[in-house]
């Protein structure tokens, strides 16, 4: 695919920004965040066996997360630029309420592949009392990879 | 694990460097097996497919890396608050990565006191993550 004369950026997808999904059911799973916990060899007390608090980065698993219902208007995405932030610690076997949106999508010239999207989406996620607890935002990069230039292979 | 308190902590301090190498299979357990990933982070070819010339490892598994990181510097009474992260070039598994970090800000918000660092994984000594992290350490008084 070369460069497209005209955005690939329909009024549909447009239309997506700012508009909050309905909320999910995340649950904070013990053999998830132990298992997580365990790849990583993290020996931190906090998240011992028994304590009931979850490491921080249980949100890189978490259903209900940010790519949930992204527009994919080209087939190959990369992971460009996240961003995590955590008011409170995530409690074992708690469940949270996950609500996404899409804040910015666009189009870019240039790079490894003539023309791609980026698509920014975030997340927050609140407990039964409706209290923050914690927000995960990524931007993909959304590209064609046989428009990739020569010599990246 | 030691414990870190605001007061002793200076501008352009440097974390210990730290080398981790990440894995297919450290990608695929992370997830947990039974729950769908990108193929790219298991399977040479279609990391290939994406120009990345290896399998991929997963950005969230660098950023929990780096979250780690600071949290072990900061000490069990610290609290990692905001990590932003851009990723540069994709990371190959198998490659060693080396995070190190410094403190690029130190300031008193709210009455918590916070401490602002630059964290990098460096892959053959060039940045392919760069993170900035903001962590409430507690103070003395």
């Amino acid at each position: 695919m070369s460069v497209p004369e005209q955005s690939l950026i329909t009024d549909e997808h447009r239309a997506a920004i700012g508009v909050k999904s309905d909320p999910v059911k995340v649950v904070i799973g013990e053999v998830d965040a132990h298992r997580m916990r365990d790849v990583l060899e993290d020996k931190d007390p906090r998240w011992a066996d028994g304590t009931g608090l979850a490491p921080s980065y249980v949100i890189a698993g978490m259903g209900g997360g940010p790519r949930r219902g992204m527009p994919q208007i080209l087939p190959g995405g990369l992971l460009t630029q996240q961003e995590w932030k955590f008011s409170r610690p995530f409690k074992i076997g708690e469940e949270l309420s996950a609500v996404s949106q899409v804040f910015d999508i666009r189009d870019r010239l240039g790079g490894r592949y003539g023309y791609s999207v980026l698509v920014t989406q975030g997340t927050e996620y609140f407990d039964s009392d409706g209290h923050h607890v914690a927000s995960a935002m990524i931007t993909i990069t959304q590209f064609d990879p046989k428009s990739q230039r020569k010599g990246d292979e | 694990m030691s414990q870190r308190y605001y007061e002793d902590t200076n501008l352009d301090d440097e974390l210990e460097p730290l080398e981790r190498t990440p894995t297919t299979d450290m990608a695929i357990d992370f997830f947990g097996r039974d729950n769908p990933t990108n193929p790219a982070f298991s399977d040479i070819e279609a990391g290939k497919r994406l120009g990345v010339g290896g399998a991929l490892v997963p950005g969230l598994l660098k950023l929990s890396w780096i979250t780690q990181y600071v949290s072990d510097w900061a000490g069990t009474e610290g609290h990692v608050k905001n990590l932003r992260a851009a990723y540069r070039r994709p990371d190959v598994a198998d490659r060693p990565l080396v995070l190190g970090g410094r403190v690029v800000d130190k300031r008193v918000e709210d009455g918590k006191h916070i401490v602002e660092l630059e964290v990098v994984t460096l892959a053959d000594g060039q940045p392919s993550t760069r993170a900035n992290v903001q962590v409430e350490l507690p103070a003395k008084g």
